[in-house]
């Protein structure tokens, strides 16, 4: 026994800084693979892509060929394009409208998905069910079926169920009278329910399993000392979930803005299919810097804000 | 059996001693004390009330499009202008699905999707769980640019390089063949590869590291000590990543319809189904027919292509919810 323990340190010592350099050069090796990869199909595209935003792409039998024309294609896209800007409006606005609401009402969903109750995991299981649907083409069918606004035929018959429901449970309860705009915000808050509840799947997930993660102590405390349920929301479950709001925000941020539907999205994708990629690529570039500094800025002013557990 | 009734008749009379230690406790309160906890027991027996209401009425609303769906896809035309018919239709059919799996080819474009789909997921699991190792646990030079670079295919969306990808595709005479997916999956760069390989980051920092250095000293090399030491000790978050990596490649009809020039899969069915619908039903693709009219055989559509996604989710239902706990993309 001593003799191994004698000998085994030594060897150790002496293998330590080659091992060390080893296990770098493994390193290397996992993500060489991944790295070739990055080259070709991110880091190359993305150098063209911007450079095609300074070029007028067109393209041939050999590939795209472009002459150099500067900044025409941003200027283009900012001041002659007819929807460009006011796209970029909508987005920013609705990106800023939207996310508060997903947040709260995704925290909000997992405080009372993680209390004890009957039909607890089903409940859970229809909360999530959105993730798995939401983010492809069979969603903005659905939400064709909902809109209420009614411009094409599926939309009028879906009225049927919708908003003749609300309008009946409105008029059962007597507010239906009352005032036109009471009746039309309750309309629209309803419709954007829909959106809400949809869209907010993976932040109840995320938030849920912060809630979990809440030690046992810190609710004992609470309860010894009496805190009412608000109280205990704000002392306790806030602060500990805080780090996820963060992680939540720029999640939703970043999925509302990269989202193939928005209308910023389908404007490029309309140049990219008339054909000038040029002006397709200088939008694609303006837009995601306008993403990346909305993002910084958030993440700079929340961060101070958030409570970290020191480990 | 006695056992347990035993420490059952202890719980009961556990409770009966801490209620009557309450009553005790209640006669020592001072009255905002008893009214606090009057309020308290008041709360506690209204809120369930309301949270049943809550969740009802917004689980109504998430299956509400999926309900109408299913009382769509099995009932006749005729019901559709019916104003008696709410959701059981008054002529149940399967023609409808029929006729939409014709027209969507659903036998080819079902296999066309699974073997893209599973294929491809899976390759990427494996490619990024390898990307994702390298860096949780080895440290080399660069190691933080790298990861920038991870930080980058997180953020760009991939709007910003699909055109260049198409050249280089076009360049290689690839277009319109399964490689324009497999090849980016193979070198773990496909469909939100990035986020794939933060969360095998994430959750192989979480490992605990004993469990390498003791296959190291007995002289295992580092792949084959992720292949037999990690991997199986990994299985349940691999599990998670393939399923949301399955379901990104199910419904992803923005990056395949660049690469694509016909209808392969199904989410691209579903993205043209009206046009495939007119051309199927009226033989006249660029006829001009209200959705109203084609409101049976799209929702019949719809059924047909999540339909796959909502028996996965069914049964594995656990493992898309308490991987995501696990896998470290939480504290």
């Amino acid at each position: 026994m001593d003799n191994v323990k004698e000998t085994k340190p030594k060897k150790k010592q002496k293998k330590k800084m080659s091992y060390e350099k080893q296990k770098g050069l493994y390193g290397y090796g996992f993500i060489g693979l991944w790295f070739i990869g990055a080259v070709i199909f991110f880091i190359i595209p993305m150098v063209e892509s911007f450079l095609y935003s300074f070029q007028n792409v067109n393209p041939q039998a050999g590939g795209m060929k472009g002459d150099w024309v500067g900044i025409n294609n941003y200027a283009e896209a900012f001041s002659k394009d007819p929807h460009y800007r006011e796209y970029l409006i909508q987005v920013l606005k609705d990106t800023a409208m939207t996310t508060p609401l997903i947040l709260i009402f995704s925290l909000f969903i997992a405080v009372i998905l993680n209390q004890k109750f009957k039909g607890r995991a089903f409940a859970r299981a229809v909360f999530f069910l959105p993730v798995i649907i939401a983010s492809g083409p069979v969603y903005a069918i659905i939400t064709g079926d909902m809109d209420t606004s009614g411009t094409n035929g599926a939309e009028q018959f879906s009225t049927v169920f919708e908003t003749d429901m609300v309008t009946e449970l409105l008029e059962f309860t007597g507010i239906y009278g009352l005032s036109d705009t009471l009746t039309q915000t309750i309309k629209t808050t309803i419709d954007s329910i829909f959106g809400l509840v949809w869209k907010s799947g993976i932040q109840i997930l995320i938030f849920l399993a912060a809630l979990q993660n809440i030690p046992h102590s810190a609710k004992e405390a609470a309860v010894m000392e009496g805190a009412t349920s608000w109280e205990y929301f704000w002392k306790i479950t806030f602060p500990y979930v805080s780090p996820m709001i963060i992680a939540n925000l720029i999640f939703t941020v970043i999925d509302s803005f990269t989202d193939s539907g928005n209308a910023v999205m389908g404007r490029i994708i309309d140049m990219q299919n008339e054909w000038k990629y040029g002006v397709a690529a200088a939008m694609v570039w303006s837009y995601f810097a306008i993403v990346m500094i909305v993002v910084g800025i958030i993440f700079a002013v929340v961060n101070k804000h958030v409570y970290y557990e020191v480990e | 059996m006695s056992k347990l009734k035993n420490v059952v008749d202890e719980r009961l009379k556990l409770r009966k001693t801490e209620k009557e230690k309450m009553a005790e406790r209640r006669a020592l309160m001072t009255k905002e004390q008893l009214a606090y906890v009057k309020r308290k027991d008041a709360i506690e027996k209204i809120w369930p009330f309301f949270r049943f209401l809550i969740l009802f009425g917004l689980c109504f609303v998430i299956l509400y499009p999926l309900i109408f769906m299913i009382s769509c896809a099995f009932r006749e035309q005729v019901d559709m202008n019916d104003p008696t018919v709410m959701w059981i239709p008054r002529h149940l059919t399967l023609d409808v699905i029929k006729e939409t799996a014709q027209a969507i080819e659903l036998d080819k474009t079902l296999w066309n999707t699974v073997k893209l789909n599973i294929g491809c997921s899976l390759i990427q699991v494996v490619t990024t769980s390898i990307t994702g190792y390298g860096f949780a646990r080895f440290k080399f030079k660069g190691k933080n640019i790298f990861f920038g670079i991870v930080i980058l295919m997180i953020l760009v969306p991939p709007q910003v390089i699909l055109l260049p990808q198409y050249d280089q595709f076009m360049s290689l005479k690839l277009i319109n063949t399964a490689w324009t997916m497999y090849l980016p999956a193979m070198t773990a760069n496909g469909l939100r590869a990035g986020l794939m390989i933060f969360i095998f980051i994430q959750f192989f920092k979480g490992l605990p590291k004993e469990l390498e250095d003791a296959a190291y000293l007995d002289g295992c090399g580092p792949f084959k000590t992720f292949v037999t030491i990690m991997v199986p000790n990994a299985l349940s978050s691999f599990l998670t990543v393939f399923l949301f990596s399955v379901v990104w490649y199910w419904n992803d009809y923005y990056v395949c319809n660049s690469f694509f020039n016909t209808n392969k899969t199904l989410a691209l069915m579903i993205k043209n189904i009206s046009t495939v619908l007119k051309g199927a039903l009226f033989n006249d693709a660029s006829l001009q027919v209200s959705t109203r009219e084609l409101v049976v055989w799209t929702q019949a559509a719809c059924l047909i292509s999540i339909a796959p996604m909502l028996i996965m989710y069914v049964f594995l239902q656990k493992h898309f919810t308490e991987g995501i706990e696990r896998s470290g993309l939480v504290g």
